[in-house]
C-alpha cells in the first residue's frame, strides 16, 4: 500500500510542478549541437573532383559525373537515401562537401530528395551557423573572416 | 538438469586459468581431424557426423558451457559451420569447432542436443547459407519466409532472380482456430503480433492458449531482416562498415555496437588504440548503455502499467539528457558513427569544460531520478505482485540458451565481458558487475536499474580522467592505413558487452579490403529464444511482461 | 435543503401543460437536458481533459494548437471520428455486434435518471433509486460480452471474458458497500440519502463538518472508490481492455461511430461512478456558496481526476490476481464493513 501511495505521490508531484520536457516545435526550435549532421552543402568552387566522397559513401548516395578530362559535370546526392554518417565530409581533402545542421527539409516525392549540385549549394545554414567553423574552430571554416555574413563561396 | 551444477574439473585448463589446447586436442582424440588457428582462439576441425560427440566432450569434460555463436559460410570448395564455444565462468577461454561439409552435400550433425541455443543458430545458418543439420528438431527457415528460394549468403545465389511466391503458398493465419498440441481440444491459437501494441517492433509470437494460460509460444522473427551481414560484407573495413552497427540495435545503443565491430577489426588487423580514445570510447559506450536501459525500463513499464503510465515519459525524459550529451560528442542522437578503427572520429567538443559540466550535471541528478524510479516502479506493490516469480528463467536454462547480458545476470549468471574479457578502459576503473538471483521479470528490471548506477560510476571516472589528461597526449586516433587488407584467411570472433548482452562479430578476410564473411552474434536473438521457457503455463500478461523484460530490439534480432 | 419538485414537473409547469401529456413532455425535455449535460461533459473529458491531465502527469504539453487551450480539438476530433469508415469485419454476429455500443452508452446514461444533482435537477426519485442505478449500470457488462463475443476476434473474446470475470468479482462488493450506506440513511431513495448527509457531524473551529458518509465511514468510502475503479475499468483494473496485452479487448474491432459510442459509454460510466460516489458519500450536491449543481459536477470531476491519477501511477493487475482481490479481499472486507456498520447503527439507534 505504501509503495502504491509513493508512486501516486510521485506522479502528482510532477503534475503539480508544471515543468515540461517536451518542446513546442516549431515555435521553439531546438538547439542542435555544432557537430550535428544534417543536410549536405556542396561547394563547386572548392571541389577538385577527386571522387573520394563517392568512393567512401557506404550506400552509393553520391553520384559524380565528370567529362573525359576529369572536369566535374554533375554532383548528385540523394538525401533521402543518405544515412548521415559524415564519411564524405571526413575524407574530403578540401572541405567541399559539408553536413550542415539543417535538419528541416521535405520533399513531396522521392525524386524531390535527389539534390543536384545547384540545390546542394543552396541548402541554407541552420540558424546561420557554419558547422565547419563551430566543429573545428582553429580551421576557420568556410566563412570569410570578418565579414559577419554567411557566404561561403 | 539441476540448478546447482557442480563445475566439472575442466580438462585442458591449467592452474593459472589458461587453456592448454594440446590437452583439448587429446580430449577430442580421433574426433579432431585438424586444428586451425583463429585470431581469438584455436579451433578444431571435426567430421560432420561427429559434431555432437565433440561438443559433448568439450561441454561435459572441458567445461565449455556456453555456445556463443554458430557461423556458417561457404568456401569455393566446401561449406563450413563454426561453433564458437566459451565458458560462462571465464569467457576468455575460447575454442572453436569447425565442421566442414562438402559443397554437393552440405549435411552436418546438429549440435542442438548439446546446446539448446544451437537450435536457432543452426536454423539461421540453414536459412542464409544453406547448411543442413541432421537431427535438428525443427530445421525451417528462421529469418526469411518459408517460400524463399535459395540461400542468400551462398556463393551461387542470384539476388537478381525474383522471388515468385504463388498465392496458394500463403498460409491463411485465420484458418486454424485451435491447435491441438497438448492433447486437449480446448486450446486457442492466437497471433500476438506482428502488429501488436507490445511486441517492441515487428515480432510475431505464435501463441497457444488454454483459457488465459499459455500452453506454447513460438516467436516468429525475420520481419525486420535487412541483410545487415551482407551489407557489411560489401563494405570496406576502414570506413564503410562502421555506420551500420548503429542500425542493428537502433535504440540508442549505437556506440556499444560500433565497439563490437571496432574491437573485432582492430584485433584482426592488429591496430592499437590510444588510451585517450579508449577512455572516450568507454565513457560514450556507458552513456549509450544508460540510454538503452532507460528505454528498456520505460517500455517495460508500458507493458506492465498500461499505455498511460508516467514512468515511460520520465524514462524518455532522462534518456533525452543522455542523448543531448551524445549529440554534443558525436554529432548524432542515434546513428552515431563515432568510433573509427584505431580510435574515435572526434575528440571532446570544445569548450571541454562545458561538456564535462553537462555530463557531471547529469550524473549528479541521476541518484534522485533513480530514487524516483524506485518509488514509481520497484517499490510499488502491484508491480511486485506482477513481476516477482513470473517469467522465471533458471540459471541452468539461461546457460543452455546462451543468454547473456541483463537477462543472464537477472538469473544469477555472473557474466559480463567488460570485466571477464576486458577491453577499452574498463579494467582500470572501479565498478561492479550487477547480478540478481531472482531469475524473474523483477530481477531483470532491477539489474538494469542497478547497472545504470554502475555505468554512472564508470562515466564519472572517465570524465575525471579526461579532464586531467595531459593536453599533448590527447591522441584520438592511431595511424591506420587508408585501406585495410588483413592477411587472407584470418578469422576472428570477438564479443563486447552491449546493452543487451554479448554482441559478437565473426569476420574472415580473403585478402581484399572487404570481409569475406561477416557474422553478427546478436544478444537479442539468443535471449529471445528463452521466451518459450519463461512463459510456459503463465498468463498472457506475463508473456507480455517477459517479452518486455527481455528487452529485445527486432532490428538486432533480425539484422 | 433545496428540496424541490422533480425536474419534469418543473418543466411541465413552466410550459403550462398538465396531466399525462405534461409528464411525458416534461420527462422527455428533462431527460434531454440531463443527457446533453452528461454528453457535453464527456465531450470535454474524452478528447480534451483526459489528454491535458495525462500530459500534466507526464510532463508534456498536450492539445494546445486548435483553438484556445486546444479546446476546439473536441470539434476536430468529433469530425475526425465520425467521418471515418465504419469497418464491419467478416463474420461478426450482426445484431449483437451492433447493439453492444448502443447498449454500453445507453446503460450509463440511464443511471443519471435518479441522481439528484441539486437545484431541483432530478429526473425521478423512486424509492428504490439506489437499486435502480446499480441495476442499469450493470447492463454494461452485457454490452461488453456482446461486443467481445460478437466481434469474431480472439482478442475481443478474451476481453469480453475478462469483463465478465471482473464484473462478477466487483459487483457484489460494490452493492454490499452501498448497503452499508443504506443502513445509515435508512432509505434506498436517492434524495433521502442526500438529505441524511446534510446533518452536521461535528463542529471544528467554527466550521461545521456535515455528516457525509465519507467522513462517517471513511473505510467504506475507500473500499467503494476501489470497487468503483474496477467498475469503470481503469488502472489498475483496466483488464478487459488492456491495450498492451490484448490489443484493446472487446473494442478491438470497432471503428468510427461505434467506437465513439463505446468510448462515450466508458466516459459516461466514469461519470456515473463519480455521481454515485458523490451521492452516496460526498453529500450529493451539498456545498457552500456555489449552487448545488456546480458542486455536484465538481465532485464528479474530482472522481474522474482520481481515475486518471491512478492510471498514471499504478500497474495493471493480472486477471487472476484481480479475481483474487475481488473475491478474497474486497468481498470479505465489504462484508466486514456491512457487519460493523450494522452493529454500530444498531447500538446507536
Amino acid at each position: 500500500m505504501i509503495g502504491m501511495l509513493k508512486s501516486m505521490a510521485t506522479t502528482m508531484k510532477h503534475a503539480l510542478d508544471g515543468e515540461k520536457f517536451t518542446v513546442q516545435y516549431p515555435e521553439e526550435t531546438p538547439e542542435v549541437s555544432p557537430r550535428f549532421r544534417g543536410v549536405h552543402k556542396f561547394s563547386q568552387e572548392r571541389c577538385i573532383w577527386c571522387r573520394q566522397c563517392e568512393d567512401v559513401c557506404p550506400n552509393d548516395t553520391i553520384q559524380i559525373v565528370t567529362d573525359d578530362k576529369r572536369n566535374g559535370e554533375e554532383y548528385n546526392l540523394h538525401i533521402g537515401q543518405c544515412i548521415y554518417c559524415r564519411l564524405c565530409e571526413e575524407v574530403c581533402p578540401v572541405d567541399a562537401i559539408l553536413l550542415t545542421q539543417n535538419f528541416e527539409f521535405t520533399g513531396d516525392t522521392k525524386d524531390d530528395l535527389a539534390y543536384d549540385m545547384e540545390e546542394l549549394k543552396n541548402v541554407p545554414w541552420y540558424k546561420d551557423i557554419d558547422p565547419l567553423a563551430s566543429r573545428e574552430p582553429d580551421r576557420g571554416g568556410w566563412i570569410g573572416e570578418g565579414e559577419g555574413e554567411v557566404d561561403y563561396q | 538438469m539441476s540448478l546447482e551444477e557442480p563445475r566439472p574439473t575442466d580438462v585442458g585448463e591449467t592452474a593459472d586459468g589458461e587453456l592448454d589446447y594440446d590437452a583439448l586436442e587429446a580430449l577430442l582424440g580421433e574426433t579432431a581431424i585438424d586444428r586451425e588457428e583463429h585470431v581469438n582462439a584455436p579451433a578444431f576441425v571435426v567430421r560432420p557426423d561427429e559434431v555432437q560427440e565433440a561438443l559433448e566432450a568439450l561441454r561435459e569434460q572441458a567445461g565449455f558451457d556456453y555456445l556463443s555463436c554458430v557461423t556458417a559460410q561457404e568456401y569455393a570448395d566446401r561449406y563450413e559451420s563454426i561453433y564458437h564455444l566459451k565458458k560462462y565462468d571465464d569467457p576468455t577461454q575460447e575454442v572453436g569447432v569447425v565442421v566442414p561439409t562438402p559443397t554437393d552435400e552440405p549435411v552436418s550433425q546438429t549440435g542442438e542436443p548439446v546446446y539448446r541455443t544451437a537450435d536457432w543458430h543452426e536454423r539461421e545458418a540453414y536459412d542464409l547459407v544453406g547448411v543442413e543439420y541432421e537431427g535438428h528438431p525443427d530445421l525451417r527457415r528462421i529469418l526469411l519466409p518459408e517460400t524463399w528460394q535459395g540461400h542468400p549468403l551462398g556463393r551461387d545465389y542470384d539476388p537478381e532472380k525474383p522471388q515468385v511466391v504463388p498465392f496458394r503458398e500463403h498460409a491463411n493465419p485465420l484458418e486454424e482456430d485451435a491447435r491441438v498440441e497438448t492433447g486437449e481440444a480446448d486450446t486457442m491459437f492466437i497471433n500476438v503480433g506482428p502488429h501488436h501494441p507490445a511486441t517492441h517492433g515487428v515480432l510475431h509470437v505464435k501463441t497457444v492458449l488454454d483459457g488465459e494460460q499459455i500452453v506454447d509460444v513460438e516467436p516468429d522473427i525475420g520481419y525486420l531482416h535487412r541483410c545487415e551481414e551482407q551489407m557489411c560484407q560489401q563494405g570496406t573495413y576502414r570506413h564503410q562498415i562502421m555506420p551500420y552497427p548503429d542500425r542493428w540495435d537502433y535504440v540508442s545503443a549505437g556506440i556499444l555496437n560500433e565497439w563490437a565491430y571496432a574491437r573485432a577489426a582492430e584485433d584482426m588487423a592488429d591496430i592499437d588504440v590510444p588510451d585517450y580514445a579508449q577512455v572516450i570510447r568507454t565513457m560514450s559506450a556507458e552513456l549509450c548503455r544508460i540510454a538503452s536501459h532507460m528505454l528498456a525500463l520505460g517500455t517495460f513499464c508500458l507493458d506492465v502499467f498500461g499505455d498511460f503510465t508516467a514512468t515511460f515519459q520520465y524514462a524518455f525524459r532522462d534518456r533525452e539528457v543522455v542523448q543531448n550529451i551524445l549529440e554534443d560528442l558525436t554529432g548524432q542522437r542515434l546513428m552515431f558513427n563515432y568510433l573509427r578503427l584505431g580510435g574515435v572520429a572526434w575528440g571532446l567538443p570544445e569548450p571541454r569544460e562545458e561538456f564535462f559540466e553537462k555530463t557531471r550535471d547529469f550524473l549528479d541528478d541521476l541518484p534522485e531520478k533513480m530514487k524516483e524510479y524506485h518509488n514509481l516502479v520497484t517499490s510499488n506493490e502491484i508491480f511486485q505482485v506482477r513481476c516477482v516469480d513470473t517469467g522465471e528463467l533458471p540459471p541452468a536454462v539461461a546457460k543452455q540458451y546462451g543468454a547473456t547480458g541483463p537477462v543472464a545476470r537477472g538469473s544469477g549468471v555472473d557474466i559480463d565481458l567488460r570485466r571477464d574479457d576486458p577491453y577499452g578502459y574498463y579494467d582500470e576503473l572501479d565498478w561492479d558487475v550487477v547480478t540478481e538471483d531472482g531469475c524473474d521479470n523483477y530481477s531483470r528490471v532491477l539489474v538494469r536499474l542497478r547497472e545504470v548506477e554502475e555505468s554512472a560510476k564508470i562515466i564519472e571516472q572517465c570524465v575525471d580522467l579526461l579532464a586531467e589528461w595531459p593536453e599533448e597526449e590527447r591522441t584520438i586516433q592511431s595511424n591506420v592505413p587508408r585501406t585495410l587488407k588483413p592477411d587472407p584467411d584470418t578469422e576472428i570472433y570477438r564479443g563486447v558487452e552491449a546493452a543487451k548482452g554479448e554482441l559478437g562479430i565473426y569476420m574472415r578476410s580473403d585478402g581484399t579490403d572487404k570481409p569475406a564473411r561477416f557474422k553478427i552474434r546478436s544478444p537479442c536473438f539468443c535471449n529471445l529464444h528463452t521466451l518459450r521457457e519463461m512463459t510456459q503455463g503463465e498468463y498472457i500478461p506475463d508473456l507480455i511482461a517477459s517479452l518486455g523484460s527481455l528487452d529485445i530490439v527486432l532490428g538486432e534480432v533480425d539484422r | 435543503m433545496l428540496q424541490t419538485a422533480p425536474l419534469p414537473d418543473t418543466i411541465a409547469d413552466l410550459l403550462g401543460i398538465g396531466g399525462t401529456l405534461g409528464a411525458v413532455v416534461g420527462g422527455l425535455v428533462g431527460a434531454a437536458l440531463i443527457g446533453t449535460l452528461m454528453l457535453t461533459m464527456t465531450a470535454v473529458a474524452g478528447p480534451w481533459a483526459k489528454r491535458k491531465i495525462t500530459a500534466a502527469f507526464t510532463d508534456r504539453y498536450a492539445v494546445n494548437r486548435v483553438g484556445p487551450a486546444g479546446l476546439l480539438i473536441i470539434a476536430a476530433d468529433a469530425v475526425r471520428l465520425l467521418s471515418k469508415e465504419l469497418i464491419v469485419p467478416e463474420g461478426v454476429d450482426r445484431p449483437a455486434w451492433d447493439i453492444a455500443p448502443l447498449l454500453l452508452a445507453w446503460s450509463a446514461l440511464l443511471g443519471f435518471a435518479v441522481i439528484p444533482m441539486g437545484n431541483g435537477i432530478h429526473l425521478a426519485d423512486p424509492e428504490i433509486g439506489l437499486v435502480y442505478v446499480f441495476a442499469v449500470a450493470s447492463i454494461a457488462s452485457l454490452a461488453l460480452v456482446m461486443a467481445g463475443y460478437g466481434s469474431n476476434n480472439k482478442y475481443s473474446m478474451l476481453g469480453g471474458l475478462r469483463a465478465v470475470a471482473q464484473n462478477l468479482a466487483y459487483e457484489i462488493p460494490l452493492v454490499l458497500i452501498a448497503a452499508s450506506v443504506v443502513l445509515f440513511s435508512g432509505s434506498l431513495q436517492m434524495s433521502e440519502i442526500v438529505a441524511a448527509q446534510a446533518e452536521p457531524l461535528a463542529s471544528v473551529a467554527g466550521v461545521t463538518v456535515p455528516s457525509w458518509y465519507a467522513f462517517v465511514n471513511p473505510f467504506a468510502f475507500a473500499l467503494f472508490m476501489i470497487a468503483n475503479l474496477m467498475e469503470v475499468g481503469r488502472n489498475p483494473f483496466d483488464i478487459p481492455e488492456a491495450p498492451t496485452e490484448i490489443v484493446a479487448g472487446y473494442q478491438t474491432e470497432y471503428s468510427s461511430v461505434y467506437f465513439v459510442l463505446i468510448y462515450l459509454g466508458e466516459f459516461i460510466h466514469i461519470f456515473l461512478g463519480g455521481a454515485i460516489i458523490a451521492t452516496l458519500f460526498l453529500g450529493g450536491p451539498a456545498g457552500p456558496v456555489l449552487p448545488g449543481i456546480l458542486w455536484f459536477i465538481a465532485k464528479i470531476w474530482a472522481v474522474f481526476l482520481f481515475t486518471q491519477w491512478a492510471r498514471s501511477a499504478l500497474p495493471r493487475l493480472r486477471i487472476d490476481q484481480l479475481i483474487q482481490v475481488g473475491w478474497k479481499g474486497m468481498l470479505v472486507l465489504s462484508l466486514a464493513n456491512l457487519l460493523l456498520t450494522a452493529v454500530i447503527v444498531g447500538v446507536i439507534a
